[in-house]
């Protein structure tokens, strides 16, 4: 037998491999680090997050339909996004590496396997921007913070989703193009202080195999006395399925931490490495698996989408907007919620950012002499208010988990008393809340603060690579809206929390 | 190989305990009305409508004929429609027949439901919930 083209892995300790240029490298630690290389580790996260995932769709369709008694509700609604941002800004997109979306998948691949590949129409961010939009958009229609019920449908409803696509679709289709918080995570993680990367480029310029893409063969298949082709093997450690080249993978954008080619990468060459956070925004060239952003639609609509439907859902929660709805309920008529919403959505994430973006970049391209078109300059600097929408996301999410974190002891209390008729967990303790809001309003202005800070670092950086010559004049448009969109934020978080499902007082 | 069929035994193993849980949960969770007869509740609260802060309260309970309740002893839980809040309690006093009274701390803008729980004159247990929507901010 010959087999072409085959590397084989290299022993750990190689001199070769790991840590050798000195950056911290997670999967170095000891115990953690282990357990991360371990090829079932993923699984492992999982599988708790899904025993998780089905006792909420339990307690939402037959538990207590009130949600701050339901865990269905609290644990998506508060500890859900509330861990979401707070390990996306201190470790990288683990979330997504735990999806309990992705098990059933799993499973099914193992007896179906799928046959189509994703239409190429599709192969963008617009499905998953009318996700995204969507599910913002039912949160405040349908008021899905406060009803369980609901909640346990959107939990099922992704399961289903995902199941149905990725057992249809090669490869990872749901994650890359529908999921929306998948998304969410993908430009968060952009902040994050970790990335899935090569150690040593050196040795990737070598590799011949691109097992990290391609997926490692089974050499030791049976095939006789003839000569194969590596790949006709059988693939025994599938390579990413997200299209993510490690050599030429920028930045933390699509990548699921799902370490796939942690595993595949016959030289150990791959870590999970520390980086300074909102670097990869200032980026320009082709990444792989992404294309240039710099030419990239999709990726600046859902920038703008992620930042401005961060004002807008903390905007929705304060007595401002219940004024401002009855105002349009009164010039206009209506007296239903949902056109009344969506003009709301339409003003929030299409007029506002259209004159914004759009005047910056006008006054960058005039200021500047730039033949750079409008649309290229707002794909360039779009990229710069990732950091303060991050901001505005934690202050919002955050607060719900710091001032309710422990609230999740009562209600698990009292759901074992309704569930077995006895105290196994104690009396509920319905004194526990969280932190004071006093404490947690400090914390939220510290995280815009640093959304501030990070906006204007990448938006001097992009500016200084626009025009070198003069970035002032490219940087101070783009200032003018990051600030308006802080000094906006921070109005809103001075505005009393009104969390109405009724606007119209019915 | 080995982890593999470690890991699917784990799995299905795990699947069973959940069923079971499941079918617990489901039996065990049940609408919370009061057992064994029909109750009015009407919460009155005063400043009207509510606004965050210390509010009084009247609890004006009627059986089926519209016939006073009295001689309960009465708690009310305010809770807001968000996952999260912290619930507030009060403890009521008779202070006519079948009205009771106390005082309950709204502490932020929104949606809220008071729950009213204990025990009527007769042993029946009381558990209603009364919405109380809209809550001012200022």
């Amino acid at each position: 037998m010959t087999v072409l083209d085959v590397e084989r892995p290299l022993e750990r300790g190689d001199p070769q491999s790991p840590g050798a240029n000195g950056q911290f490298d997670l999967l170095e630690v000891p115990l953690l680090g282990g357990f991360l290389r371990w090829r079932w580790s993923r699984t492992f996260l999982q599988l708790p997050v899904l025993l998780l995932s089905l006792l909420m769709i339990a307690h939402a369709f037959f538990g207590p339909q009130l949600a701050p008694k339901n865990l269905a509700a609290l644990l998506t609604w508060v500890h859900f996004r509330g861990l979401v941002v707070l390990v996306l800004l201190v470790g990288g997109n683990f979330f997504c590496m735990a999806c309990p979306f992705m098990l059933p998948r799993e499973l099914a691949r193992r007896f179906v396997k799928p046959s189509w590949r994703w239409p190429r129409i599709l192969r963008n961010k617009w499905p998953s921007i009318i996700c995204l939009v969507g599910v913002l958009f039912a949160y405040e229609l349908f008021d899905l913070w406060g009803s369980p019920w609901w909640t346990g449908a959107l939990i099922v409803g992704y399961f289903a989703a995902a199941f149905a696509i990725d057992t249809a679709f090669e490869r990872a289709s749901f994650c890359k193009y529908v999921c929306p918080v998948g998304q969410f995570n993908f430009l968060s993680a952009t902040m994050s202080p970790l990335e899935v990367k090569v150690r040593q480029p050196d040795v990737c310029h070598e590799c011949t195999t691109k097992d990290c893409i391609r997926g490692r063969h089974d050499v030791n298949a049976p095939c006789g006395d003839q000569t194969i082709i590596l790949s006709e093997l059988p693939i025994i450690q599938r390579g990413c399925e997200l299209a993510l080249f490690q050599p030429r993978k920028v930045g933390n954008l699509d990548c699921t931490f799902c370490l796939d080619c942690v595993y595949a990468c016959p030289h150990d060459n791959i870590g999970i490495i520390a980086r300074l956070p909102g670097e990869e925004l200032a980026g320009t060239g082709t990444r792989s698996g992404i294309g240039n952003l710099d030419k990239n639609a999709g990726w600046t609509v859902l920038t703008a989408v992620f930042v401005f439907g961060a004002l807008l859902n903390a905007f929705a929660m304060t007595s401002p907007v219940y004024v401002l709805e009855q105002e349009i309920s009164r010039w206009t008529g209506l007296r239903v919620e949902w056109p009344i919403l969506g003009m709301l959505f339409m003003f929030g994430l299409i007029i506002e950012p259209a004159i914004l973006l759009g005047t910056a970049a006008a006054v960058t391209q005039y200021w500047t002499h730039s033949k750079v078109t409008m649309w290229g300059i707002i794909n360039r600097f779009a990229r710069s208010l990732i950091p303060l929408g991050f901001g505005i996301w934690l202050a919002h999410y955050g607060f719900h988990f710091f001032t309710g974190a422990l609230t999740i002891i009562p209600v698990t209390q009292n759901a074992c008393r309704m569930a077995f008729g006895l105290d196994l967990l104690g009396k509920p303790m319905w004194q526990m809340g969280g932190l004071p809001e006093s404490v947690v309003y400090p914390m939220e202005l510290g995280f815009l603060g640093l959304g501030l800070l990070g906006s204007l670092l990448v938006c001097w950086r992009i500016a200084s690579q626009f025009n070198s010559q003069a970035p002032t004049k490219a940087f101070f448009p783009w200032s003018v809206v990051i600030i308006t969109l802080f000094v906006s934020a921070c109005w809103i978080l001075t505005q009393p929390m009104d969390m109405r499902g009724t606007f119209l007082g019915g | 190989m080995n982890s593999l069929r470690i890991i699917n035994k784990l799995g299905y193993g795990v699947c069973a305990v959940l069923c079971g849980f499941l079918s617990i949960i489901s039996y065990g969770c049940q609408e919370s009305t009061t057992p064994g007869m029909q109750v009015s509740a009407t919460l009155d609260i005063t400043p009207s409508p509510p606004t965050v802060g210390e509010a009084d309260v009247v609890l004006t309970l009627t059986g089926a004929k519209g016939e006073l309740l009295t001689g309960g002893e009465i708690e009310i839980e305010g809770n807001m429609d968000h996952a999260g809040m912290k619930p507030v309690f009060s403890k009521l006093t008779e202070t006519a027949p079948g009205k009771y009274t106390g005082k309950l701390e709204f502490t932020m803008g929104g949606d809220w439901f008071v729950l009213v729980t204990g025990q009527l004159a007769d042993g029946h247990q009381l558990n209603e919930k009364v919405d109380v929507p809209g809550v001012k901010s200022q």
